[in-house]
């Protein structure tokens, strides 16, 4: 196995020439980033081995609009992918699909769970109206995610699933409701691509789970590089107290959340530490997400995706039907008369709802404004975590940033400690890191690096578009099933039959046995032609003995007279006036036939003149001397220098190698194996096309 | 040779006894199905207690009694142990079914085969798998590989599929090809030639009407008896085949705006439908559609109404309405005792949608003509008055006096010793303390549970003990509280009662108002039975909604299987005997149906080797892709590397080989292609007549039906340029290799 990177894009373009001259040290697998390689955002990554072709999400860059924010699908030919598997609903890793599906020539499956199916409508729906951008720009509307939730196939944890010969199946990722990890096997080489997860258990999601089977390579997230997360305990008390002591002096509390994923987590955590606070019922908490409200069906549907946890409170009441907490539609119907809660996304205060109250809050500093998850950078989220001394409002203007800002994070991203102890569970060979920062990625390269170093494990860290290469030798493996298996051969013994391939199995069988072990079937067609022929039957006797060598009449005497030629083609005089032919299809029975007819329609045409042919009877010498020749002509024409030394014995000479060949046997000596070989073959072609077709084969 | 496998039926050949078979693949011992019928009759586990102890894993196929009624009896009694796998609805679905069946039994009987501990036991020893799942044993079951597909017929229904080395044995019981409301229809089909399928011979005579037909026929039958003023009784399973009737009641009543109410009477009907909502998953895609496009949860039950247990029932209006009550067979629960009530009425319909079981009630009144009059008990859990209930209060009060001096002398070995490594505690108060709780009489059991840990509270110490102030001193390891056993042991009277809160705390599962009735129920009761004889009045009618595919699907889905050896289980001895003889003449020679406790060795008789292709061999290779294959001709001379025998290329030029026409020439499609590429073509006597003469016909071998042998095929006309035309594209439809 050698991996090697080469630079972006070559080797997609060099696709092509590869196939034409195959690599025979292993087979080439590819991993290409096409967005999420050295930065967060527009995950997708494209993998193929052995002519199947499988992309990994599809998702956009949330801090770009428009073409710029896809990932770099130039870089690949979308009708050449088999399939696509989605991880789970965030925009990063979804929101190009409807895209892909509609705009390009994709036309392979695509995959994603019952939850993310679910939600991807809602989501993008919302995304399309959300996003304000003009309508060149957009680059689907509402109709092409209709007409993309048809083309949608889902696939429920653990269940495997096999198109085009890969096989692939997911394990729960612990993100969000219904993220998944997918492991794909194509002809025995596993991929693990793990989307964004998390291993820690939270209020409502199971944590996610180590694979049965170490992948060969595993395509992992880098968000949080070598950060290590705090305890789940600590983070929720540190939240609930800023928004406790905020709200107590009496200023507002801005959470900007993404509306589906955490959001839902910390809703969980708000709705019961208010529940454990009489004091705070006056206080209320707004959610300003009418679509997470829509969503809610799907979360109280799916609990089979969640942890028991969550399923036991289920079974007494809907954990999701807050008991504090109020939705709120816009800003307009938002009275903002003293102390509340408001979560409200997007998450980037990028614009929205939650822009519209960072703007009205930053001044004050009574107000405090919670970051509860990653923020991608070019974001003002992301800004405002320095602690800038002013920021710049959505019109234009500058203001002083007093309100406090908090960072906690919940995000159910896997950090160092997890990250680390789930590759030393699954110990793959390769480990290619995927969506995060560049510099954290680097950070958590070396530290892997480091931990791996006795293993010879490799990792690496492509940028977008830059390819990683791979060569895996897969054995394959065939079964030998019915009768050709009824002893198991020895050693030089010849096995011919059906190779039967199909996905990445083979068999070999007899014929015979193809419609036993497969749906095929396989079929004799039995050819009867009527010849008019008004002639004498023994002339054509003496015709077909004069080309064949075996024309023989059947053993037990037939009603009319009849001939055998090589066992192939019978022809009877039925009549006076029209002979049959019969013979079962094959190449040599057809042209067999084709030459009887032939001398038959002769004889017929010439009537009855008959010639009597002189037998030149060519000696054995003459035809050796002739083939000979032949042999000698043909192997010029391939290698240029051949030389015939004795009787039987050519020297060849190829760019100063010299192979000895031995007319008589076929044998080649020779210094350099390759030509060796070259001569070899040759040499058996020729001999092949000069002999006469062996009419006793069958 | 292949993988050995040898199956043994224990219970359900040549009848239509509940499933259970064992199964032994290379030495491994699984268990198919686990099923017992609904009278709970013990005889008919005789042949699996004998095998109990030697199972290795349980697969249960379908969430109903006939399928897994036995387990909690077999963990119980037989000393079965072996892990348990189903799919999650199964899981849940059966969890459901049996408590509604250990209800209605309870209710009006002493039923003591197992209880509902004994149900939760088992059930928590389930693995749950989704569907096309491979689920890799371990350990002495290494290298074999489970697998659940689709069965149709109940939501979670399995077939299984398990592998070893590559071979298939398939278990295919109660299948159905047919999509239908709440399901997708089986995916059988797409497993081709296994090495042993195992399917049963139930509805082998059976031939079902068109689904369109037979629903409308259904929902005439039904709106007639309402509209006559008379109630409609469908005696239906816990969580099965109910499913889909519901739906189709709702989908009608939505349709037509009618008004009559639809009950849905078990002791676990909320539970039901809550889980089944929460299993969109698991059902047909046009349900999982309409939830991702609408949201709209299809068992958001309009038109149903739920309910538990008999006095809400009592309560519902005097207007005609539809009852769906458990069991389908009338023996017991909520259907009979309605049944009992409405038989006696002509206007009423009891409408059967499942064959009922031998020997149960439904089962009699399915015969035709219907018998006029029927024996039945009418058994009801009273609770005990005048004399009994002093007798019983009295024993009781006996007990409960035993047991507080126990608990109190106890108590007190347990003060002390606690007051040994409690030096903070006062000690005048203590006597105080221990004495107060026994004469308090709160109960033996509350003791334990007064000084739980209340997380967060963190008792103030600033503040001395006042009086009255009871410290319980309570003792604490790295554990916890220190438990006194005792506390906890339950009484054998009181068992029932006492597991019934246990498992109010312990499950997940809601326990409705009216069977915590039943559970916590602490008024003493006893059973009281009346025999009486029912005039049947009413009217009986029977319809197949049972979902299961019928005869003539089943054996066309057989053959199209086309398994190396197959094996019929479960149907009647008529059932049975025909499919065998169909299917030995028409699929497979290997037919077997075994009687019980008659093994059956059914490892296939392939002979197989596994050799390593060459990459050398391989580059030479042409492949032909044919559909989902690729298909190439071969010769290799055997090399070993590594104790692996290799293909390699042959040293010298192969011989020539017999050339291999492949395809399945269908003769209708070839005249469609023929006709449009010009050719006038029609069928004469069997045989294709191209153009002006020539003829093409299939020789079929009568004796070789179901695809075995390669198909014969003949032309024949006079030497035309027509005859060379027709002959290309006659050669068009093969591959040749």
């Amino acid at each position: 196995m050698a991996s090697a990177m080469t630079a972006p894009g070559s080797v997609l373009k060099r696709k092509d020439s590869m196939a034409s001259a195959p690599v025979r040290e292993g087979d080439q697998l590819i991993v290409t980033p096409l967005g999420a390689g050295n930065e967060v955002g527009r995950s997708c990554v494209y993998m193929s081995y052995r002519g199947k072709t499988v992309l990994f999400d599809c998702g956009i860059h949330p801090a770009y609009s428009g073409m710029a924010a896809l990932p770099y699908f130039d870089e690949i030919d979308p009708s050449t992918i088999d399939v696509l598997l989605v991880t789970h609903f965030h925009l990063d890793h979804a929101a190009s699909l409807p895209y892909f599906l509609e705009k390009t020539t994709f036309k392979g499956r695509v995959f994603m769970t019952h939850a993310t199916k679910a939600i991807y409508k809602l989501l993008l729906s919302d995304y399309v109206k959300v996003s304000k951008v003009s309508v060149e720009d957009m680059l689907y509307d509402e109709q092409d995610i209709l007409r993309s939730m048809d083309k949608i196939e889902v696939i429920d944890f653990h269940q495997t699933l096999e198109v085009n010969g890969i096989r692939f199946w997911c394990y729960t990722a612990g993100h969000v409701l219904g993220a998944a990890m997918f492991m794909v096997d194509i002809a025995g080489v596993r991929i693990l691509y793990t989307g964004d997860y998390s291993r820690e258990e939270d209020r409502h999601l199971r944590a996610a789970e180590i694979p049965q089977f170490s992948p060969d390579i595993c395509i992992i997230e880098s968000t949080y590089g070598v950060q290590l997360h705090q305890p789940r305990v600590i983070r929720e008390k540190r939240f609930t107290d800023v928004i406790h002591s905020t709200i107590s002096q009496g200023g507002r509390v801005l959470i900007p959340a993404f509306a589906l994923g955490r959001a839902q987590e910390l809703l969980l955590i708000l709705d019961e530490y208010w529940s454990n606070h009489p004091e705070l019922h006056n206080i209320p908490i707004y959610y300003a997400s009418p679509l997470a409200k829509r969503c809610m069906a799907v979360y109280q549907t799916y609990i089979n995706a969640m942890n028991e946890r969550i399923r036991n409170q289920f079974a007494n009441s809907n954990p999701f039907d807050f008991k504090y907490i109020s939705p709120l539609k816009s800003i307009e119907n938002f009275d903002d008369i003293g102390p509340s809660v408001v979560m409200a996304s997007p998450s980037g205060l990028q614009s929205g709802l939650s822009r519209q109250l960072f703007d009205k809050w930053c001044s004050d500093k009574k107000n405090a404004c919670v970051i509860p998850g990653y923020v991608v950078e070019g974001t003002l989220a992301k800004t405002i975590i320095n602690e800038p001394k002013e920021v710049t409002l959505m019109n234009g203007l500058t203001a002083p940033l007093n309100m406090q800002v908090y960072y906690i994070s919940f995000s159910a991203h896997a950090d160092f400690a997890q990250t680390s102890a789930f590759l030393n569970e699954l110990m793959p060979p390769n480990i290619i890191l995927v969506h995060g920062e560049a510099n954290e990625m680097g950070r958590l390269k070396q530290k892997l690096i480091t931990q791996f170093s006795d293993k010879n494990t490799k990792i690496l860290s492509p940028k977008n578009c830059q390819s990683v290469e791979m060569y895996f030798t897969s054995e394959k493996m065939a079964k030998t099933i019915g009768r050709l298996a009824d002893k198991t051969p020895e050693v030089g013994e010849t096995v011919s039959g059906l190779l039967v391939k199909k996905g990445f199995t083979y068999q070999i069988m007899a014929p015979d046995d193809l419609h036993v072990f497969s749906q095929l079937s396989t079929a004799n067609i039995t050819q009867r032609i009527s010849i008019p022929y008004s002639g004498a039957f023994s002339v054509i006797k003496h015709r077909l003995k004069q080309i064949y060598e075996s024309v023989e009449a059947p053993i037990e005497e037939p009603d009319v007279p009849t001939l055998i030629v090589h066992d192939r083609v019978t022809i009877r005089q039925e009549s006076e006036n029209y002979l049959t032919m019969r013979w079962s299809s094959d190449p040599i029975g057809d042209m067999v036939s084709d030459s009887v007819v032939a001398v038959i329609l002769n004889i017929s045409r010439e009537g009855p003149k008959v010639t009597a042919v002189a037998e030149v009877e060519k000696t054995q010498e003459e035809t050796a001397k002739m083939a000979h020749k032949v042999v000698y002509s043909l192997l010029v024409s391939l290698f240029g220098d051949v030389k015939v030394v004795e009787e039987g014995k050519l020297i060849v000479t190829v760019d100063g190698n010299v192979a000895r060949l031995d007319e008589k046997n076929g044998e080649v000596e020779c210094d350099n194996d390759s030509l060796k070989e070259r001569v070899k073959t040759a040499f058996h072609r020729i001999q092949s096309a000069v002999r006469p077709i062996p009419l006793s084969a069958a | 040779m292949g993988t050995s496998v040898q199956m043994t039926p224990l219970c359900g050949v040549y009848s239509e006894n509940p499933l259970c078979y064992l199964l032994s693949i290379d030495g491994f011992n699984f268990l198919m199905d686990c099923g017992w019928n609904d009278l709970f009759d013990p005889n008919l586990l005789q042949p699996l207690s004998r095998v109990s102890s030697k199972v290795d894993a349980v697969l249960l196929s379908h969430p109903d009694i006939l399928h897994l009624g036995a387990l909690p009896y077999a963990m119980k009694h037989l000393g079965l142990t072996a892990p348990v796998y189903a799919t999650e609805p199964v899981y849940r679905l059966g969890l459901l079914t049996m408590y509604d069946h250990y209800l209605s039994r309870r209710e009006c009987s002493d039923f003591d085969l197992f209880s509902l501990d004994d149900i939760d036991a088992v059930f928590q020893n389930v693995t749950r798998l989704t569907y096309s799942q491979n689920y890799h044993l371990t350990d002495k079951g290494e290298g074999i590989v489970i697998a659940p597909h689709v069965a149709g017929h109940l939501l979670g229904g399995t077939v299984w599929k398990i592998t070893k080395d590559g071979e298939d044995v398939i278990y295919a019981v109660d299948f159905n090809h047919r999509k239908e409301r709440h399901l997708n229809g089986t995916v059988l089909e797409s497993f081709v030639r296994p090495a042993v399928l195992i399917t049963d011979a139930f509805n082998a005579l059976n031939n079902q009407l068109y689904k369109r037909q037979r629903d409308q026929e259904f929902i005439d039958a039904i709106l007639k008896a309402l509209n006559a003023d008379g109630n409609v009784l469908l005696p239906v399973d816990t969580a099965g085949r109910a499913l889909e009737l519901i739906l189709i009641l709702e989908h009608y009543w939505s349709q037509q705006h009618l008004s009559f109410p639809i009950y849905f009477l078990t002791n676990v009907a909320t539970s039901t439908i809550d889980y089944v909502k929460s299993f969109l998953e698991w059902m047909s895609d046009s349900i999982a559609k309409s939830f991702e496009h609408t949201r709209d949860n299809a068992f958001l039950l309009r038109h149903v109404n739920l309910i538990i247990n008999r006095d809400e029932f009592e309560k519902t209006a005097e207007i005609p309405k539809v009852v769906l009550a458990s069991m389908d067979s009338l023996e017991v629960g909520f259907s009979h005792d309605i049944f009992v009530e409405w038989a006696t009425d002509a206007r009423n319909l009891v409408l059967f949608t499942q064959k009922g079981q031998f020997g149960t009630l439904a089962r009699m009144l399915q015969v035709d003509p219907p018998p006029k009059a029927v024996k039945v008990t009418l058994s009801k859990r009273v609770p005990l008055v005048g004399d009994e209930l002093i007798a019983y209060e009295e024993e009781q009060n006996r007990i409960k006096k035993e047991a507080a001096l126990k608990a109190s002398l106890s108590r007190e070995e347990e003060l002390k010793a606690s007051h040994g490594s409690d030096t903070n505690a006062p000690d005048p108060m203590e006597v105080d303390a221990s004495t107060s709780y026994v004469s308090s009489g709160s109960g033996l059991r509350s003791a334990g549970h007064l000084d739980v840990f209340i997380d967060g509270f963190t008792p103030s110490t600033s503040v001395f003990p006042m009086f009255p102030f009871f410290e319980t001193t309570a003792e604490w390891d790295d554990y916890g509280e220190v438990i006194n056993p005792d506390d906890y042991i339950i009484k054998e009277e009181d068992r029932d009662q006492a597991s019934m809160q246990i498992l109010h705390g312990d499950l997940d599962i809601k326990i409705e108002e009216g069977s915590a009735r039943l559970l916590l129920d602490l008024t003493p009761s006893k059973v009281a039975s009346t025999e009486l004889t029912v005039q049947v009045k009413c009217g009986l009618t029977y319809m197949d909604f049972e979902g299961r595919s019928d005869g003539r699907s089943v054996k066309s889905i057989i053959a199209h299987v086309a398994p190396l050896k197959l094996v019929l289980v479960h149907g009647s001895a008529e059932a049975t005997e025909h499919l065998k003889q169909h299917c030995a003449k028409h699929v497979c020679p290997h037919v077997y149906a075994p009687q019980i406790e008659e093994t059956i060795d059914v490892t296939s008789d392939l002979c197989a080797y596994k050799v390593q292709l060459s990459e050398r061999l391989m580059i030479d290779c042409m492949c032909t892709d044919i559909g989902d294959y690729e298909i190439a001709w071969v010769d290799g001379e055997v090399g070993k590397t590594d104790d692996m025998l290799t293909l390699l290329p042959l040293p010298s030029a192969p011989l020539p080989h017999k050339s291999v026409l492949i395809g399945d020439l269908k003769l209708a499609d070839f005249k469609q292609f023929l006709a449009s590429q010009g050719v006038q073509v029609e069928f004469a006597a069997g045989a294709l007549r191209c153009g002006e003469h020539i003829t093409l016909r299939k020789i079929s071998d009568a004796s070789q039906k179901g695809g075995s042998g390669p198909q014969q095929i003949l032309i024949e006309g006079p030497l035309t340029e027509e005859y060379y035309k027709i002959r290309k594209y006659l050669y068009s439809q093969f591959y040749l290799l």
